[in-house]
């Protein structure tokens, strides 16, 4: 016994004869053939026999490798990888799990065998879905309540128009009935516009996701602007990645959000209280697997009252005749049927930078796919989802 | 109700009729001019409480939902101001609580302990005749 009141190497002795077994992780070692070779008792419980049968078999119920396989990525590259799958177990139930892929290197370099460690998080990524849809429903409640607000403020207006006609008609005041008739006329248009609007927006755009440059889309959209920004003496600028691989993507609806997010840089810079040398900037880049966009404008940025409100209701500061309160809702929706986000930051008197992140992982797959609810469903089964590599 | 275009009288109350719709300024505008009232507009939070602390007008009918101050901040800026807390304010607003309730916003702005609850609050669209009375009650009181 020492100090510690241990035997020596009694720890070492117990990890190497115990560890294997007891650790709450399903274990098991595949060698380059892909065949199970060494399993824990966890693994044996989740995924049933696995003695000289395929991983791919064995965890996923496929007769043949998949097809971006990370065990075959790490016997390549001798990188320890992290990805969140989708698996089968040994009951026929479906089963997300984290595998953490660790290359069992010799001496000189060879990697026989790759130890693969699996987590369940069954159970998160069902949080997670829910939690998307609790948060779709959230929008819709919003988007109903600004439709609402809307149609109120146009309803008092043609009520003004009305009192306006009715009370020039009573007293012969033609110029009185003109301009009630005038209002009655605009406010009876914006209805039109603002059901026409609604309705493309509740109704959704059929999506058709296909493989795309991730520049070509932010291109367009700064060719599209760079009239009207020179005219309000705005400098619109883009730095894009070069060489950013195919993405699959609804190129018209990344060109929505990004068009969305240009124009209002330049409207928050033609409505900053003080001239300076605006600046838009349309950035594209690839870090760890997500795409990311930012527009970034150094205009006039938005107080806590107003950044709370951006991605809600039909939130316009923009007054009635330039801004419906949809284009960032519209932004955000079209962000989420990537299985992407959005956020931003912003400084009052300093600008704004809005950022929207699309990880690899996360993107529908390639085909149409008319409805939001299949958008999601599409992107959730994607099996291989965030992935991480240690060098 | 008259509908005459009579000018008001020096003497007549002023109302600051506040709201970012153009439409709905220029209706309250025309039907407290009809009851013989002075009117100022103003088009923004912002504006409306430089405009209040420069004319103290006799009375405030005051949307929510605007650009720069909202209609809450000016709110709270009136009836913080020794000045300004006496001046009665209506709100008129297509603001709605939970679940549609129109009186919603009434209804947190009198649960709040910083403020008095509003002298007067109407949904928009407004009931004119109500509109119309509630005003007149507060400018005769």
């Amino acid at each position: 016994m020492n100090a510690l009141g241990t035997r020596p190497g009694e720890i070492d002795s117990w990890i190497r004869s115990n560890l294997f077994d007891q650790v709450p992780v399903a274990l098991s070692v595949i060698s380059r053939d892909y065949r199970v070779v060494q399993a824990n008792q966890q693994f044996e419980d989740a995924y049933g026999p696995w003695r000289d049968r395929p991983c791919y078999e064995v965890c996923k119920d496929r007769t043949e490798p998949c097809l971006r396989c990370a065990a075959l990525e790490t016997f390549v590259d001798g990188r320890t990888r992290s990805r969140e799958e989708e698996g089968m177990m040994r009951n026929g139930k479906q089963i997300d799990y984290l595998v953490h892929m660790v290359p069992m290197t010799r001496p000189n370099g060879d990697i026989p065998f790759i130890l693969e460690m699996f987590t369940d998080i069954t159970t998160v990524k069902r949080l997670e879905r829910e939690k998307r849809e609790a948060e779709r429903m959230a929008a819709v409640g919003e988007t109903v309540a600004g439709v609402a607000h809307g149609v109120k403020n146009i309803l008092m207006g043609l009520e003004g128009g009305m009192y306006a006609v009715n009370t020039g008609i009573q007293t012969g005041d033609d110029e009185r009935i003109a301009r009630g008739w005038t209002v009655l006329e605009d406010n009876v248009n914006r209805i039109s516009a603002f059901v026409k609007e609604f309705l493309d927006f509740a109704k959704g755009r059929t999506t058709a996701t296909a493989p795309a440059d991730p520049n070509e889309p932010a291109r367009q959209v700064v060719e599209l602007f760079r009239e009207r920004a020179a005219q309000a003496g705005i400098q619109l600028r883009s730095e894009l990645q070069a060489g950013l691989r195919l993405a699959s993507l609804d190129e018209d609806g990344i060109h929505t959000c990004l068009a969305n997010l240009v124009s209002n840089a330049i409207d928050a810079c033609t409505l900053a209280e003080e001239r300076r040398d605006f600046v838009v900037t349309l950035s594209s880049r690839e870090e760890d697997g997500v795409l990311i966009y930012e527009v970034a404008d150094n205009g006039r940025g938005m107080d806590y009252d107003i950044s709370r409100k951006v991605f809600s209701k039909f939130f316009t500061t923009k007054g009635s005749d330039r801004g419906t309160g949809l284009g960032l809702l519209t932004t955000k929706r079209i962000v989420h049927q990537h299985g992407g986000r959005i956020s931003f930051e912003s400084k009052e008197g300093e600008g704004s930078v809005f950022r929207i992140e699309l990880p690899r992982s996360g993107l529908p797959s390639p085909g149409p796919s008319p409805t939001e609810g299949k958008a999601l469903a599409s992107a959730d089964a994607t099996k291989q989802t965030r992935e991480v590599t240690h060098g | 109700m008259s509908a005459s275009n009579k000018a008001p009288s020096t003497t007549a109350k002023r109302v600051l009729v506040v709201d970012d719709e153009p439409d709905v300024l220029s209706y309250l505008e025309m039907l407290l001019r009809d009851s013989g009232y002075q009117t100022l507009t103003a088009s923004d939070g912002a504006a409306a409480l430089e405009l209040a602390r420069k004319e103290k007008p006799d009375l405030v009918t005051l949307d929510i939902s605007m650009p720069k101050a909202s209609g809450t901040r000016f709110y709270k800026e009136v009836k913080t101001d020794p000045e300004l807390a006496g001046t009665p304010v209506v709100i008129v607003t297509a603001v709605t609580g939970y679940g549609g309730d129109p009186y919603g916003y009434e209804k947190f702005l009198n649960r709040r302990s910083l403020v008095p609850p509003p002298e007067g609050f109407f949904p928009k669209p407004i009931d004119r005749e109500a509109f119309l009375a509630a005003v007149k009650k507060l400018l005769a009181s």
